[in-house]
């Protein structure tokens, strides 16, 4: 029942503007598959090319090994899961659930099994007579993920659905959705501006930035090795630190501060190469005074289980360190930070590529 | 606290005697008219005028029963004003669901179209009309006058209807979609729910002009079609007005729309409750 998906060269213009400049994609039978990205990166409008809701400008999509580009969205046996729910309002939830078998003619008793089991997979069970204006907003997606759910589609598409929830009860929806997807065994596709939500949910995710994929892979992947530094800035909660610094062999020179990495730059005497360096706040470290940079602690913020100081360094560049241990320094001193070498991720200084 | 009361009560005072006052000046001719439909016509022609007076029902007796009775004309205005509805909506709704939501080439120019049939006055289209109808040989009939009234009553639903397609969120019809519904049975099952209220308040408003208009009416009917504002008139003739007979008939003609009004009312309150989506129509 579950199917392969495949985007080649997906193109799309509204107008004068190009919303995507082509898309490349191949997401496998079964795999939960999130489109990460900021508002506006053109994940949403992919997600509507996939459920045939949006037409292409150029490229082809295919399921199964079989174009689609040109069906309907009747025609593609894909469910989506809107950002709004857009439940039908008039109907009770029952019917809501219901409505795509019945679309298909499916038999009444047939429909009223296929309803509460899926009502039950989602423990909405003693919902059913009720419409949908009469329940939480937490329900309401429940109501929409059973509606999705219940004509046991090839394909799977969420549309930021948990964004209208509030927090805790989103950290109960992640978790639930996870071990839907696990239990269904259906591919899914899933979009999302939440970099937390990508890394806990996804098998794999795409990163979005202005209608391009500027990378794939696992969570872990993206994390440990972000591909651009428009990723490595976008992933991670505080983001990544990122500094001018100058490369010559074995070691970063910054703010003064020769700092050794785990990369070398090449033969000794090379020149010394202009980069971005790249390190995660949790990679930061307070070292003894000669040993590292000199920054400001401008702020400490405890949050109870870790600590994340902003500093400031020599030219005023801001910088976020995270630690779980309190550390003994106060604002307003000056302190001196340092990474281990591979915690060091370098970037071109022009182009913005790993290297 | 007294004296916030006091205040609230002198507040409550005044504004009922606001609210007393309109309701008078709107209420006067509907009551002077039902006074008048039980006078003789010399108790009308009184002056100063009566309040008290013995009232009779020989006035309903006559338009009803007798020479003069509007009854056929009620008749001739519930055909022509239900027909003429009935088609408007036939065309009205699936014409304003295309402007609001379909692509199709000259999309903007045939929306301008509908409104601009509007924006002629009705009395310059007369004789074209009449014209028109006298070579199809449709003056005095059902079908012609139901013809002309399409003319007007049909941009005008199709104006008040897109707006409320307009407002049924965009997501809640490509979910009907996405769930094998296809572009009819969304309309059916989906859409048409969601607007429910609109197509009530637009209904009325379209049986009202039709069962109030007079102008095509009285040109463009006859003696086989006379709807009952054209009857009315003539009570009213060179030699006399029958002032009674005319409240009488106009409190018959004023019957059906009372009523229709009063229960279409609880249909239009519950159409504007029902349909809201939490979060509908928002995109990130």
């Amino acid at each position: 029942m579950t199917a392969s998906v495949k985007l080649q060269g997906i193109v799309k213009r509204h107008g004068a503007t190009t919303v995507l400049h082509g898309i490349d994609l191949e997401i496998r039978p079964g795999e939960f598959f999130i489109l990460l990205g900021p508002s506006g990166s053109g994940k949403t409008t992919t997600l509507r090319i996939l459920a045939g809701l949006e037409t292409v400008s150029a490229g082809t999509v295919t399921m199964d090994g079989s174009d689609v580009t040109a069906k309907e969205p009747g025609e593609r046996d894909v469910a989506m899961v809107f950002q709004s729910y857009a439940l039908y309002p008039h109907m009770t939830v029952a019917q809501n659930i219901g409505f795509p078998l019945k679309m298909v003619g499916t038999a009444a008793g047939e429909i009223e099994r296929a309803v509460a089991d899926a009502a039950a997979k989602v423990d909405i069970g003693h919902l059913l007579g009720r419409t949908p204006g009469q329940l939480s907003g937490g329900q309401q997606q429940r109501v929409a993920l059973a509606r999705a759910i219940v004509r046991q589609p090839k394909l799977f598409l969420l549309d930021e659905p948990l964004s209208n929830l509030d927090a805790k009860l989103r950290l109960e929806t992640r978790l639930g959705l996870h071990k839907l997807q696990r239990s269904l065994g259906a591919t899914t596709v899933y979009v999302t501006h939440d970099q937390e939500e990508a890394m806990t949910l996804a098998d794999r995710i795409a990163v979005f930035m202005d209608g391009r994929i500027v990378q794939v892979g696992t969570p872990r992947e993206i994390f440990a090795t972000p591909g651009t530094l428009a990723v490595a800035g976008f992933i991670g909660t505080p983001p990544m630190n990122l500094l001018p610094a100058t490369w010559s062999g074995a070691s970063v020179e910054l703010g003064g501060a020769n700092l050794p990495i785990a990369q070398n730059a090449g033969s000794a005497g090379a020149a010394a190469r202009p980069v971005t360096l790249g390190v995660r706040p949790g990679d930061l470290r307070v070292v003894a005074t000669d040993d590292g940079m000199a920054a400001t602690v401008e702020r400490i913020e405890d949050l109870g289980d870790s600590w994340i100081l902003s500093l400031l360094d020599a030219d005023e560049r801001s910088l976020k360190l995270k630690s779980d241990r309190p550390l003994d320094v106060a604002e307003g001193s000056v302190v001196a930070v340092s990474f281990a070498p591979e915690a060091a991720h370098l970037f071109d200084a022009t182009t913005g590529a790993r290297l | 606290m007294t004296t916030v009361a006091a205040r609230s009560a002198k507040r409550q005072i005044a504004l009922y005697a606001v609210a007393g006052l309109g309701l008078a000046v709107w209420a006067f001719p509907v009551i002077w008219g039902l006074l008048t439909s039980f006078k003789t016509e010399r108790d009308v022609l009184a002056y100063p005028p009566k309040f008290v007076f013995e009232p009779t029902l020989a006035n309903y007796r006559e338009v009803i029963f007798g020479a003069s009775s509007i009854v056929p004309n009620l008749w001739s205005s519930i055909v022509v004003a239900s027909g003429a509805t009935l088609l408007t909506m036939l065309f009205a709704v699936p014409a304003a669901y295309a402007l609001a939501r379909l692509r199709y080439p000259a999309k903007r120019a045939s929306g301008f179209y509908v409104l601009a049939t509007q924006m002629l006055p009705p009395v310059g289209l007369i004789i074209p009309y009449y014209l028109v109808l006298q070579k199809i040989g449709g003056l005095d009939s059902y079908s012609g006058l139901i013809l002309i009234y399409l003319t007007f009553s049909l941009p005008f639903a199709v104006w008040l209807m897109v707006s409320y397609f307009e407002d049924v969120p965009l997501e809640m019809e490509e979910a009907a979609l996405l769930d094998r519904a296809g572009r009819l049975r969304t309309l059916w099952y989906v859409i048409l729910p969601q607007v429910r209220g609109g197509i009530a308040v637009t209904t009325i408003f379209v049986f009202l002009n039709a069962w109030n208009e007079f102008l095509f009416a009285v040109v463009l009917g006859g003696n086989r079609v006379r709807p009952v504002t054209v009857a009315m008139f003539n009570f009213i003739s060179v030699e006399q007005t029958q002032w009674a007979r005319l409240a009488a008939a106009a409190m018959l003609a004023m019957a059906p729309v009372i009523l229709i009004g009063l229960f279409a009312q609880r249909h239009i309150v519950k159409g504007l409750t029902v349909g809201a989506v939490k979060g509908g129509g928002r995109r990130t």
